[in-house]
């Protein structure tokens, strides 16, 4: 296997990416766990970069790492900030979440194989150099309705989630 | 080491870049001292003061005098910190500062990274800024200071959404979010003119992103004490103070290619005149607006400035949006 740059920073990457979420799971305090996320939608951002897609990678700082990292934050202080994690009993879980992930794995592992990955278009410079017009471009022809429909589907959760929160304020 | 180096990049370049980012590191820290140093003298003068003039001739060394004891001092911890978040957290807040300026182009040939979407990776960038603030706010383990790092995360994050909107009308002009296509843009006529409005909402937008005078709630030292970094000293406070300068360094070096037009020259008979002192002349500019501010303005109160973004300054910001798709719209012959 031929080791460059770009194999280096992926494995630096990707271990950082597996580790954040492992940390994350494994942590007591809340406050920490969210921290280990955001190092993990960082890492993500940053195997985009390695594919060349700039436009997402700063999409995923700006959604990701900026504002639901902090929305975790702000909701968890806005609690009761030195919330401990009374820690889930591990007894007698271990083997079905074993045999769980291993079905996971072979399903997801399957599906990589056997997906026929589109070969690389020609004008594979044009892409580098300005995806984000591209992308636009894309989003506002082919794939309108679908867009549409999102922007639809997050309207209506915004409006869910004013309506639940009117609700306990009523009842106080 | 030496074959993987050699694959893809060389280790003279490898080398170049790190000694690019050093130079731009201690350019950025020659900035921050006399920053410092301007904004005593020019307040004091505002306030029919001396300001400093002990240290040095004119007291210029006073900055150096200040860094110096900040770095001798002892490195405190509160008992019941959180230690590993104490310790990340000035990291958190400064190296996004740092990391934004790699965009920045200061004249036509002197720039780092040519980025596609400039002007986005900005912006992300700068986000992760207040995670670190928070997390500061946090870690310390003191009431004031996570009233402070609170206070500073809603108002970061609700004077990000103008802000980033008040640049949707120049990214609709240009066609680009690239910052020299922008600038490129600029030729003619600089953008203050056909997006006033938009600058103003940048403007004051920037000027609660900074955290400074009038939005300085998260510092407001007669109610917060300091705010999130009041547990900080020596080596750690150095390093937010540093970060929250080195933002105004990036803010500056941003209106000045968003709005003033770059390194372009006022006129194009002024052209003898080397686009880095325009850069520098306008960058300084804005500085300055931000010292006579400080001496002016008094501070805001916590939900005036919450219902001023939201309810003032993001319709004035989609108003600009609308304004200047009609007229592009219109321009280009669709309407």
């Amino acid at each position: 296997m031929q080791v460059s740059g770009t194999f280096l920073a992926f494995a630096v990457l990707s271990l950082l990416t597996i580790g954040g979420a492992v940390f994350m799971i494994s942590f007591t305090r809340v406050v920490h766990m969210v921290i280990s996320l955001g190092v993990t939608f960082l890492s993500i951002a940053g195997l985009f970069v390695l594919l060349e897609a700039e436009f997402v990678a700063i999409s995923q700082i700006l959604v990701y790492s900026g504002a639901i990292s902090i929305l975790m934050l702000f909701g968890i202080m806005l609690t009761k900030h030195d919330a401990k994690d009374e820690g889930v009993s591990k007894a007698n879980k271990g083997w079905l979440s074993i045999l769980v992930v291993a079905v996971f794995f072979v399903i997801a592992f399957w599906g990589i194989q056997s997906t026929p990955w589109v070969a690389p278009p020609d004008n594979a410079a044009a892409v580098q150099e300005d995806n984000a017009t591209q992308l636009g471009v894309e989003i506002f022809t082919r794939f309108v309705i679908p867009f549409e429909l999102t922007s639809v589907l997050l309207l209506v959760a915004l409006v869910g989630a004013i309506i639940l929160a009117k609700k306990e304020e009523d009842n106080e | 080491m030496e074959q993987l180096l050699q694959q893809s990049t060389s280790l003279s370049t490898v080398m170049m870049f790190a000694a690019g980012a050093v130079v731009l590191l201690l350019i950025v820290l020659g900035f921050v001292t006399y920053a410092i140093y301007f904004e005593r003298k020019v307040i004091g003068w505002m306030q029919l003061r001396v300001g400093p003039n002990r240290v040095g001739p004119l007291g210029l060394l006073q900055t150096v005098a200040d860094v110096a004891k900040l770095l001798l001092k002892e490195d405190t911890r509160p008992k019941h910190a959180d230690k590993a978040l104490f310790a990340l957290a000035p990291v958190l807040a400064y190296a996004p500062a740092f990391a934004v300026l790699a965009v920045i182009p200061f004249t036509d040939t002197l720039h780092f990274a040519d980025l596609g979407v400039g002007i986005l990776y900005y912006i992300a960038l700068s986000g992760i800024t207040v995670l670190g603030v928070i997390t500061a706010g946090w870690a310390s383990n003191n009431k004031y200071s996570l009233i402070g790092g609170l206070r500073s995360a809603a108002q970061m994050i609700s004077y990000e959404v103008p802000l980033v909107m008040s640049v949707v009308g120049i990214i609709l002009m240009t066609g680009s979010l690239n910052l020299k296509e922008i600038v490129y843009a600029q030729q003619d006529v600089w953008n203050i003119v056909p997006q006033f409005l938009g600058f103003i909402v940048f403007i004051i937008a920037a000027q609660a992103e900074l955290n400074r005078t009038p939005f300085d709630l998260p510092e407001a030292e007669s109610e917060l004490v300091a705010g999130y970094h009041v547990e900080y000293s020596g080596f750690r406070f150095a390093m937010f103070m540093l970060a929250e300068y080195v933002y105004m360094f990036g803010m500056g070096a941003l209106v000045t290619i968003l709005f003033l037009g770059g390194w372009l020259p006022i006129h194009p008979a002024l052209d003898f005149i080397p686009p880095v002192v325009w850069f520098i002349l306008k960058f300084s500019l804005y500085v300055f607006f931000q010292f006579w501010l400080r001496a002016t303005m008094p501070r805001l109160r916590a939900d005036q400035l919450m219902s001023f973004a939201w309810k003032g300054l993001l319709p004035l910001a989609l108003v600009n949006i609308m304004l200047t798709a009609i007229f592009i719209s219109y321009q280009s012959g669709m309407m």
